[in-house]
């Protein structure tokens, strides 16, 4: 295999951006995919930081993340990184006709499944829960047989949230997909993408249109960018928001289909179905990695690697025993960061990190990898791989994710 | 002798996260498809469950291994369907229909053919009628397709005519049932590019179907005694230091790592070492500089479409890389699923499925210009042709007509 400048390993969002922001600095870049990272699970939002250590709601983002904890991976990747990748991922995004708005220093809001809102900083535009906030009256759409969302719940913890002053209502529409399986937000949303289903859609929530209205509906607005919205609230004369949804994401999955779009236009190559297992070094460079099927490993060789194997729970961190944390393709050292008692807090709703979330591989400020207490000098470590946060608490895993990699990729 | 890591113990690796359901293109062109999820790694997960519990509709997965490709936990997840699939069969043996039957065996009618005279002429007539009168259709095959015609000269019967220079390098050529009876202008193009680089290839009469029909067809006892029959072949010519190449994307796949998965066998893990997608086995050379360089004149422009069982080998698209490195003006389609899978498409009840999972890929072939479609697989050759354009052809048949200038 002829040598890459750069090799990413792995394919999340933070994989992804890595030889995306690689090639545009005019490398040759290969990509090794296992999986579809977590695209089919997450958001596809990107949010930077939610909530302060105290668990209060950040209201600018940029602005909190200046003082997060020694150690947290925004202090090692600095503010002005942060925001340069915020713009870099607009630009792609918007780019491959899936424009996302918001800005570094304003918190965007977002109706979530069951009707409560969460904090995100940049979000695709159809899913701008801050619209709610002026409209006169909410129109929940409910979706007959729709699996997993519950229009009257939606309503009533929106309600609460928006306040008594505006109108809610609930509007349900009936696919007419029947027999089968159950129906899932995909099944609607690949209904959607047919002129058929659009217009039988629309149809249905004509008559509730207005001005000063806006129209909640789950996450079914198409599987592809944001071409059914921006036709929609043309063709309804008003606001539609869509809200988060349960596995699969449809918008994590359109997220990641902008992103492998973008690399394809960069002549990335992808070698999917690619299991990094082993690296080969020369003093304190990594010169190899083995990667392939289960039959037989191939050698990809390159200047710089960067790891993007996504921590523990895509694979690239595994533990057996406490404090023996693996990373499975370099060996680099993994940090525990916690005691054995903390390391899983039982209530996993409370105002508390939980101590495995903290884990991860041991980096140097510029992201480079340590291994037995040492640099490797051209691999770089990036997303959820990094230590030092709990991504899951303050609501940072697609902003690290991003930042990271486009730190590691233009060092 | 059985392995101790055995990919039907992998259901437990999963945890639900439908990654597998969302990719899954069967699921998204048919909803009377529960989707992977819920047909392999559900049941697989439930030892204890009642032997007769089965999923309704196991009978939908095609086995493509877009599931495999995504599931971020090395769930065997089609294989695991198959499995399923077996289950289901010997417990319900009375519900193996004559198509069935027909499209797992396809091997037996083309031996039998070969034996009579003008036996393959009055048969691509036969079907030629068949289809035209909706005999094909009553029988539960796809009627609005074209069976694939047999070779006038199967390739078993067309390679000892082939002359080629001696050498101590030798491969084993494992030609697979398509190309084989179908398409055997491919072997042709191998056993060319293969002299062209020093190596002679040779062929072994005792090699059978893979079995990769048998499989999806649910005859899995049957697909083991093939199994048995190839990896001890197989494993005959490791130990004289030779080199099992298969064109066809399925075949590979089947022979290097289905055996193991399927039947957990450690000879058949032994075996797998020892083959070599045909491409794969070019793309080593080429990093050893072993390689042949190419330099086509061909000014055509071209389309590859990748088969899943290719991607699902993870070893990138090495077909792709070479005839670019040749200077063939090609691109990669990157559309998906083409729906045929094999025998799946050709049944009758599976035609508009497979024909909507397609549809992506058509278009793009289409809206693409290229006047040439290029793809390793047999069955997803016959899919284009049906869906998109009629000139299709292996990546080892470009590449032997650039070695010719
Ligand atoms: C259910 C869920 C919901 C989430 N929701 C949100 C949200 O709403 N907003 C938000 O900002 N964040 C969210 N996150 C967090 C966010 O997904 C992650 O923090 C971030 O995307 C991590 O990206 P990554 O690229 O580092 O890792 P991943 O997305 O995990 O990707 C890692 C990839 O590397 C592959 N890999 C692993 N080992 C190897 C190897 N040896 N060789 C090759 N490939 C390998 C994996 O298979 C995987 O595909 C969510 C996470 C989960 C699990």
């Amino acid at each position: 295999m002829s040598k890459s400048d750069v090799v990413v390993i792995g394919n999340g969002l933070a994989g992804l951006v890595s030889a995306l922001v690689s090639a545009d600095q005019g490398k040759k870049v290969t990509l090794l995919s296992y999986g579809a990272g977590t695209f089919p699970l997450n958001s596809g939002l990107i949010d930077v930081l939610g909530y302060d250590d105290a668990g209060k709601t950040v209201k600018n983002p940029i602005e909190a993340i200046a003082s997060v904890a020694d150690g947290h991976p925004y202090k090692k990747i600095g503010v002005d990184t942060v925001k340069e990748a915020l713009d870099y991922f607009k630009d792609i995004v918007k780019s491959e006709g899936m424009p996302y708005v918001g800005s570094a220093d304003q918190q965007q809001w977002v109706v979530t499944g069951v009707g409560t809102m969460k904090p995100t900083c940049l979000v695709p535009e159809s899913m701008q829960g801050n619209k709610c906030f002026n409209a006169g009256e909410v129109v929940l759409v409910g979706i007959k047989y729709l699996k997993d969302y519950y229009v009257e719940m939606v309503k009533e913890n929106l309600a609460e949230i928006l306040g008594k002053d505006k109108k809610y209502s609930v509007v349900e529409v009936d696919t007419k997909l029947q027999g089968g399986r159950d129906l899932t937000t995909r099944d609607v949303a690949v209904w959607m993408d047919t002129e058929a289903g659009y217009n039988d859609f629309v149809a249905q929530l004509k008559a509730q249109a207005g001005s000063g209205k806006v129209f909640v509906v789950p996450q079914v607005l198409g599987t592809k960018t944001n071409v059914v919205y921006s036709k929609i609230v043309k063709d309804l004369g008003c606001d539609v928001v869509e809200t988060t949804c349960m596995p699969p994401s449809i918008n994590g999955l359109r997220l990641r289909d902008v992103l492998l779009s973008a690399l394809k236009k960069r002549g990335i190559r992808v070698i999917e179905n690619a299991k990094a297992e082993d690296a080969e070094f020369s003093a304190n460079r990594a010169v190899s990695i083995k990667a392939g099927g289960e039959t037989r490993l191939q050698t990809y060789e390159a200047d710089k690697f960067i790891l993007a194997t996504g921590g523990f729970y895509s694979g690239g961190i595994t533990m057996r025993d406490f404090g023996e944390g693996k990373e499975g393709v370099f060996g680099c050292d993994v940090v525990t960061d916690c005691e054995e008692a903390t390391w899983a807090n039982k209530q996993l709703f409370s105002d508390k990190k939980q101590g495995f979330a903290l884990a991860g591989v041991k980096t140097y400020d510029d992201l480079r990898a340590i291994r037995a207490g040492g640099i490797i000098e051209n691999l770089y470590v990036v997303g959820r791989n990094l230590t030092g946060y709990d991504f899951c608490f303050e609501h940072s895993g697609n902003g690290v994710a991003l930042a990271s990699a486009f730190k590691a990729a233009k060092a | 002798m059985e392995l101790e890591e055995r990919a039907r113990d992998t259901g437990d690796n999963c945890i639900a996260c439908t990654s597998c359901v969302a990719v899954c293109p069967i699921t998204k062109a048919n909803r009377n498809y529960i989707g992977p999820k819920l047909v392999g790694p559900a049941h697989n997960r439930m030892h204890f469950s009642d032997e007769a519990d089965y999923e309704e509709s196991l009978k939908l997965c095609s086995n493509c291994k877009n599931c495999d490709i995504t599931c971020p936990n090395g769930v065997s997840v089609a294989t695991l369907n198959m499995l399923e699939r077996a289950k289901y069969y010997k417990q319900h043996p009375e519900a193996h229909t004559q198509v069935d039957q027909m499209l797992s065996h396809g091997f037996d009618m083309a031996d039998m053919l070969n034996k009579l005279p003008l036996g393959k002429t009055l048969a691509n007539l036969g079907m030629g009628i068949g289809k035209a009168f909706g005999v094909l259709d009553m029988m539960g095959l796809a009627g609005k397709r074209d069976m694939p015609a047999y070779a006038d000269t199967y390739f078993r019967d067309l390679f000892p005519t082939i002359k080629q220079p001696k050498s101590d390098k030798k491969v084993l050529f494992f030609p697979g049932c398509y190309i084989d009876t179908n398409d055997p202008e491919v072997g042709v193009a191998f056993v060319e590019v293969m002299n062209a680089n020093g190596y002679e290839v040779i062929m072994d009469s005792r090699f059978v179907c893979c079995g990769s029909p048998l499989v999806v067809g649910g005859y899995l006892d049957e697909a083991r005694s093939h199994a048995d029959i190839n990896v001890a072949v197989i494993n005959e010519y490791a130990g004289k230091g030779i080199p099992v190449v298969a064109c066809c994307t399925s075949c590979s796949l089947m022979l290097k790592a289905e055996y193991t998965e399927l039947f957990a066998q450690s000879e058949m893990q032994q075996a797998g070492k020892n083959v070599y997608d045909s491409f794969e086995f070019l793309a080593i050379l080429a990093e050893k500089g072993q390689l042949k360089q190419a330099k086509s004149s061909d000014k055509t422009k071209m389309i590859y479409h990748a088969p899943c069982h290719l991607r699902a080998q993870g070893l990138g698209l090495p077909a792709l890389d070479i005839l670019t490195a040749a200077g063939i003006d090609i691109v990669n389609a990157d559309a998906g699923c083409c729906g045929m899978s094999g025998s799946y498409g050709f049944r009758k009840e599976n035609y508009e499925t497979s024909m909507k999972v397609g549809e992506n890929l058509f278009n793009t072939i289409k809206e693409s210009g290229a006047s040439k479609v290029v793809c390793d697989c047999g069955t997803c050759r016959e899919q284009i042709k049906h869906g998109a354009t009629k000139n299709v052809c292996h990546p080892m048949q470009i590449l032997a007509q650039a070695y010719k200038g």
